[in-house]
């Protein structure tokens, strides 16, 4: 294929600029794709070094900044932390014990030495030894039992009970079952002394600045008043500045999770005012974001990294400020103490069915939003008239499909950023119901304003395709049903709604008809996306050599985001990724693929191609789009290189319809 | 506010009370004949619409279906401004809904249209067994605060239709005889309301 290898200056051309701009991380030039099996190793090598740099396994901790001498000293201290230092702590504090927990809230040095001190343990190799007699705290849980068994974590559990949501999401999501995926608020019997909700691989908290709950993944939050506390301590001893200026640190074996957090204290040095961000404690990382008097946490040990993790925080917290605006601070101006609960009183579902969009919606970590493949006529009609509504007052017309927009306008000058479209369109279809009848709801948009409430109209046209009509006016309920009136009309007669229900049938773009031959991309397209013409038919040698599993060159996956748009394309999961599981680990890979390419610190990548027991993956960025896709993982790197090639080849000659253009709110 | 052009009226109706006291429940059971067993928390306001014929007139009801969280308190006088009538909606195996209620009530006789028709509905009657709140109880604040009083039970149909025929029964002789202070919520013709007093 000589046109690929000579292609213009943004086409992959395997030798000369496939490998990773950044010399450090040199994805070794020199590999060319003959020489393929003699250099894996020395990829994987380089791999591995990669990840080692970025994410110190010997350090429990991440390190923003400079980690050339603080990083030795403290690695040495850490590797002791297993043995007596953890010990000389907790003698040093046990006389504290028996204070009254009461009192936790009273300073926040103090309280952080109660509530740690009820939560050390005597010897960190110990993992039963949580004893509950040492503790008033544990002792009122009463909970010896549950913590015999803290010791051996069970990471299956969870993932499997992942799958099942994914599996019902995916159902919502995807599937032609109308089904809902009813994320009911689960196992409210949990707390903290449950074995179960230990052994959560994902936990999610929000809490107040006084350490009142506010919200919990698992478990009921008032029953984790305990546990908020604690984390509260954690967080103000960090965000206090009792970081001295000596290098120290404190464990803190937690007396409700299964792991030991090892809170390391950093020099302040290193941080200057920064805050400690990342607690990694074993398999465990726990994420730390403070915005004004809310405190959001998360525990996982999924090995997502730092940045996912965090930009999974912010979504949190956005959705937060989508329900109550930004202005509940105040309430916490009035009183420290103030209960969030009731304020965000039948809103579980809505959380976790956003944390649950984590691990299958690439939206979250792309911030990117999605279109439903539709013909151009038929996508500029659905904008068309919605634009008429936008110049009547309206702000932002949206029109979508469970969560893939069809068409979205805005009036002049307002934009609507990517994720404020994810947390609305999951606020919108976590909440059952906006489909009972038309609904006007006061909702905030965090990334246009966070400090003010716009006034929703939510119709939905039938069980996917809903209108969502945004104004600043309290008043214009009887004005936006008029105009959905209208928009309904209009798409009923240009038959917009029954393209909506076609496309969802026919779904999106397949990497089997993903053509390897250059000629048939310039073909006339068919009516759906594939690649028409014998082409697409003619399995080509390499479909062949791959056991006719998945696209040309054993390509298993795609994702293609549109830098300037906003926008991303996914392909459909076909063979291999057929199980929830390989569909939700395939987006992890995406996800810790996409934050090492975003990495500040090892500067930008151009390019990254990764070779693992479950795929090949191959990263490509440039000024215009970011490609993401997997492979098999024995595929031939120069064929990948090509593949990928092809697939932003493919993404072009089909762009008018995956993607909104030209009425991109962005562009004015 | 309710207009009566001929024999048809147009009236807002809304429904306050705690979360959880049915208020979905009971629109629905109007509206659509249906019962959902576990019905999700509304968002913000839902609006549908039902007309009901009552001596020769049909009623139209414009229901404002408001969420019950303590979170969209303040935007309540968006959906009862101008109202009407009102249900205001209790749970009768529920001492705090009932409280919440007479909070309602309080906050209606304070700030809304003092021609509205209000009414309060003591709902889940058919939770006999978990009753807090008598129905003498409710009777006696209803007559102290000239409300008009039953119990319904959303999933038994009992007394759901009724209560929507009473108020629409009730609504000609509510007109007020002059324009009220409370605005209407949209450019609907303001003249019908004046001259609706005559017929009922």
């Amino acid at each position: 294929m000589p046109s690929d290898t000579n292609s213009s200056s943004s086409s992959l051309s395997s030798d000369s600029e496939f490998h990773s701009q950044n010399s450090n991380q040199d994805l070794n030039p020199n590999l060319n794709p003959d020489s393929i099996d003699l250099s894996l190793d020395a990829i994987e090598n380089q791999l591995v070094s990669i990840s080692m740099s970025s994410h110190p396994e010997t350090a429990p901790f991440d390190l923003e900044e400079d980690q050339s001498e603080p990083t030795e000293q403290l690695t040495t201290m850490i590797a002791q932390m297993n043995g007596e230092i953890g010990e000389e702590v907790v003698v040093d504090e046990i006389e504290e014990e028996e204070e009254d927990k009461s009192t936790m809230k009273a300073e926040t040095s103090r309280l952080f030495k109660e509530s740690s001190s009820e939560v050390w343990r005597n010897n960190s190799e110990e993992e039963e030894a949580m004893s509950p007699s040492s503790s008033g705290y544990a002792g009122e849980r009463g909970s010896s039992g549950d913590a015999a068994t803290v010791g051996n974590e069970i990471d299956d559990d969870d993932d499997d009970d992942a799958e099942d949501e994914i599996d019902e999401a995916w159902n919502y999501g995807v599937s032609e079952s109308q089904e809902q995926w009813a994320p009911q608020k689960r196992n409210l019997d949990e707390d903290d002394t449950s074995i179960s909700w230990r052994k959560r691989k994902k936990h999610f908290f929000i809490l107040s600045h006084s350490g009142k709950p506010i919200y919990s993944r698992y478990g009921d939050e008032h029953k984790l008043a305990g546990f908020s506390a604690t984390l509260q301590a954690i967080i103000s001893f960090v965000e206090n500045g009792y970081i001295a200026c000596s290098s120290s640190f404190v464990i803190i074996s937690s007396f409700c999770f299964p792991i030991r957090l090892y809170i390391c204290l950093l020099h302040c040095f290193l941080f200057r005012g920064d805050r400690v961000k990342l607690v990694r404690a074993g398999k465990h990382q726990v994420v730390f974001l403070v915005k004004g008097p809310i405190y959001l946490v998360c525990i996982s040990c999924t090995e997502e990294p730092y940045e996912s993790l965090r930009g999974q925080l912010e979504l949190l917290y956005g959705q937060m400020i989508l329900i109550l605006t930004k202005s509940v601070n105040r309430c916490f101006e009035k009183d420290p103490k103030f209960d969030m609960t009731h304020l965000l009183g039948g809103t579980d579902v809505v959380f976790s069915s956003l944390i649950h969009s984590f691990s299958w919606n690439p939206s979250t970590f792309l911030h990117a939003y999605t279109c439903l493949p539709l013909a151009y006529a038929t996508r500029q009609a659905a904008g068309l008239i919605l634009q008429d509504t936008a110049d009547s007052g309206v702000l932002f017309a949206i029109l979508m499909c469970r969560h893939k927009v069809i068409s979205l306008v805005s009036a002049q000058k307002a934009s609507l950023h990517p994720d404020d479209v994810l947390l609305l369109s999951n606020f919108v279809m976590s909440s059952e119901s906006f489909r009972t009848s038309e609904s006007f709801s006061p909702i905030c948009l965090p990334r246009y304003n966070p400090m003010a409430f716009l006034y929703a109209y939510v119709h939905y046209f039938n069980v996917d395709t809903y209108l969502l009509l945004l104004t600043t006016s309290s008043d214009a309920f009887f004005h936006l049903k008029d105009c959905r009136i209208r928009i309904e009309s209009v798409l009923l007669k240009s038959n917009v709604l029954s393209e909506v229900q076609r496309s969802m049938v026919d779904g999106g773009m397949r990497v089997e008809d993903l053509s390897i031959e250059p000629a048939s991309i310039m073909g006339t397209m068919s009516s759906h996306l594939g690649q028409a013409g014998p082409a697409a038919d003619s399995p080509g040698r390499i479909r062949e050599a791959f056991f006719g599993i998945g696209g040309p060159a054993g390509l298993w996956h795609f994702m293609y985001r549109s830098i300037n748009l906003d926008q991303y394309v996914s392909s459909e999961f076909s063979s291999p990724i057929n199980s929830l599981r390989q569909q939700k680990r395939l987006y992890r890979a995406y996800q810790k693929f996409f934050s090492s390419m975003h990495d500040k610190g090892n500067g930008p990548h151009k390019t990254q191609f990764r070779r693992d027991e479950n795929y090949v993956l191959l990263c490509w960025v440039t000024e215009e789009f970011e490609l993401y896709a997997a492979f098999d993982p024995l595929a031939e790197k120069a064929l990948a290189i090509k593949t990928c090639n092809r697939v932003r080849q493919w993404v072009k000659a089909v762009e008018n319809d995956i993607f909104l253009l030209g009425a991109s709110p962005f562009s004015w | 506010m309710a207009n009566m052009g001929h024999n048809n009226l147009n009236a807002k109706l809304v429904l306050l009370g705690d979360m959880g006291a049915g208020k979905s429940s009971l629109v629905i059971r109007f509206v659509k004949g249906q019962f959902l067993e576990f019905q999700e928390s509304t968002i913000g306001a839902a609006f549908f619409s039902q007309t009901v014929a009552v001596n020769n007139a049909t009623v139209k009801f414009e229901i404002w279906d408001t969420a019950g969280q303590e979170r969209y308190h303040s935007l309540a006088p968006m959906y009862y401004r101008g109202a009407a009538a009102a249900i205001i909606v209790y749970d009768i195996s529920s001492t705090d809904s009932f409280a919440r209620a007479k909070k309602w009530v309080q906050e209606l006789q304070k700030q809304g249209n003092p021609n509205m028709v209000m009414a309060l509905a003591g709902n889940k009657a058919d939770l006999e067994d978990k009753r807090k709140v008598t129905a003498e109880e409710a009777r006696v604040y209803a007559e102290e605060n000239g409300l008009f009083f039953v119990e319904t039970s959303a999933k038994t149909a009992v007394n759901v239709n009724e209560i929507f025929y009473e108020i629409a029964k009730r609504l000609p002789r509510a007109q007020p005889t002059q324009n009220p202070a409370g605005m209407v919520l949209v450019d609907r013709p303001a003249e019908g309301s004046r001259t609706a007093s005559c017929c009922s």
